[in-house]
């Protein structure tokens, strides 16, 4: 019960961090390899405006979202604009905007266990004699509040629909007066968000350190992967299935052997099944 | 007006436009005709602008160069530098070859999204587009992959027409269909002039269903323009009929 309880929790809050991911992807093409480090930095953000500045939770969390979405918006407006369809360039600006942002927070200051963010719910509750706190039901919560918003608006508002026709097919959607850059730039601004949110409900369980950002990247590249990539679908049963193995590392072997399970999963999937778990548009793309 | 003057297209060394000129009248019907590979899609994608995304593209990948020389220009708006989303702005709208329906969205999302430029008068234009194709009403609901081919052409001409244009391109919209469907789709061409006085700009390997509605017409071949006229003239025309018809 606890197994299943703990992994229902885990797999929701992994599947906001990779929608994030995803999404971005999804539209511009572009694997964003920062999206960690924007997590760890909203975070470190948050712990800055509350502690430094003394602003309010509140405050600081909106900011510190803000802020992420303008980093986010930065990095595809100054640099990626320029290198967009070079895949190679693309993975290795990302990857090192990402590493400058984690490297340089770790180098200003960001070390070691000192850095919490405050719960927003304090307490527990007991669900089926499996003790749970009430911070993790809050994440399970606002998971599924941001699954809807982007459900309501990808499918009725004008910018949602503009994305779904990217995301399908980039040439048909221009043809129809959509800017593919400033969609790309939208698509980061709303991964940057994710990334911020979950990076506000999920450190207050644990301490703000630069490591979960490589944590947050490789997870949720490797739901990306095994779900197929882009596909939202697959990344959500991609998270479960994930979510799954990691609480099932913990409890039988140990938290270390957490990330090897994910890259691992990664290799069997690029071996057995390459384009993912629903990359049905890539494996058409192979077969024609 | 529409208005293509001395265009040339390179992909990499092979000349696919040779200078071709071509202009299309406010709510005229153009036809440009030509076998398979004599450059009418390069062609489209040049007044449409798609030919800049394709050369950025490639270029990007380090694939072929591509070089477009000439100019069109829009209501004595030189566009020639404009981006296709630009372009579509001011009205231009190409409906591409092999129709490009967004799969995984229902009949009626694509139409939504085909009206992203023009959402003031969605309505209105939801219900012309339905008016002309009455068959897209039984399958609103239907996903845009899981259509026949007849179908997806008659969405792929609606979900253009959303986007309320002023000049249509349409790219060999009769490819494929039965004589049904192109009956529908040329019918639907003489429509949108006649109601809508919208320009359309229609490329076409079988010149047969669509000559008799044009007002003009030029022949490619090769990436040349061998032959213009009326529509009359070039029926009349043995060369145009031995080529073109069959006969
Ligand atoms: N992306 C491309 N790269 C290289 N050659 C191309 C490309 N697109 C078209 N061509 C060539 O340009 C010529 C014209 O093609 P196209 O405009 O597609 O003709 P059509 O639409 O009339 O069949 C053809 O010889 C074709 O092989
Ligand atoms: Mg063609």
């Amino acid at each position: 019960m606890q197994i299943f309880i703990y992994g229902l929790i885990n797999s929701i809050s992994l599947s906001l961090v990779a929608l994030g991911f995803t999404l971005v992807y999804s539209i511009s093409r572009i694997p964003n390899f920062a999206h960690g480090a924007l997590y760890v930095a909203t975070g470190y953000f948050a712990w800055i405006l509350m502690n430094l500045f003394h602003f309010n939770y509140f405050i600081s969390a909106i900011l510190s979202v803000f802020l992420s979405c303008f980093i986010g918006a930065m990095i595809y407006r100054l640099v990626l604009i320029k290198i967009r369809g070079m895949e190679i360039s693309e993975v290795i600006a990302t990857y090192a905007i990402g590493l400058a942002i984690i490297e340089g927070l770790r180098w200003g200051g960001l070390r070691g266990a000192t850095y919490t963010l405050p719960v927003i719910v304090p307490g527990s509750i007991e669900i089926f004699g499996v003790i749970v706190d009430y911070q993790r039901l809050f994440a399970v919560f606002v998971g599924l509040v941001i699954f809807l918003f982007f459900y309501i608006f990808i499918k009725f508002t004008k910018t949602g629909l503009a994305l779904k026709g990217i995301a399908q097919d980039e040439r048909a959607a221009m043809m129809l007066g959509i800017d593919s850059d400033k969609m790309a730039i939208v698509s980061f601004i709303l991964g940057s968000a994710i990334a911020g949110i979950s990076a506000l409900i999920i450190f207050p369980l644990g301490n703000i350190v630069v490591e979960a950002g490589y944590n947050v990247l490789v997870f949720s590249i490797a739901v990306s992967i095994i779900g197929g990539l882009g596909s939202w679908l697959g990344a959500v049963i991609a998270s479960f299935i994930i979510g799954y193995a990691q609480i099932l590392t913990e409890v039988f072997l140990s938290t270390h052997y957490q990330m090897v399970i994910a890259l691992l999963a990664i290799i069997i999937t690029l071996l057995i099944r390459p384009s993912g778990l629903f990359g049905k548009q890539k494996e058409l793309e192979e077969r024609v | 007006m529409l208005e293509v003057t001395n265009l040339m297209v390179f992909y990499e060394n092979m000349l696919a436009i040779n200078n071709v000129t071509l202009t299309a009248k406010k709510g005229s019907i153009v036809g440009v005709f030509g076998s398979n590979s004599a450059g009418k899609s390069t062609l489209m994608y040049s007044i449409s602008g798609i030919i800049l995304d394709i050369k950025k593209k490639e270029a990007m990948k380090g694939g072929e160069r591509i070089t477009v020389f000439g100019k069109v220009i829009f209501d004595s708006k030189d566009i020639t530098n404009l981006l296709p989303h630009e372009r579509a702005k001011m009205g231009i709208v190409l409906c591409p070859e092999r129709r490009r329906i967004f799969p995984e969205s229902s009949v009626l999302e694509n139409l939504k999204i085909g009206a992203y430029l023009d959402k003031r008068n969605e309505k209105k234009n939801l219900e012309y587009v339905l008016n002309i194709f009455p068959r897209l009403k039984d399958h609103l609901n239907r996903q845009g992959g899981f259509l026949s081919g007849g179908e997806q052409q008659m969405l792929a001409i609606g979900r253009a027409l959303m986007a309320s244009p002023s000049v249509l391109l349409l790219d060999e919209p009769l490819l494929g269909l039965s004589p049904y469907y192109q009956k529908i789709v040329v019918d639907s061409i003489k429509d949108i002039k006649a109601t809508k006085n919208i320009t359309v700009i229609v490329a076409e390997q079988y010149a047969r269903p669509i000559i008799p509605v044009i007002d003009y017409g030029y022949i490619i071949e090769n990436g040349s323009s061998v032959l213009e006229g009326t529509s009359e003239s070039l029926l009349n025309n043995p060369d145009v009929k031995s080529a073109y018809f069959g006969v």
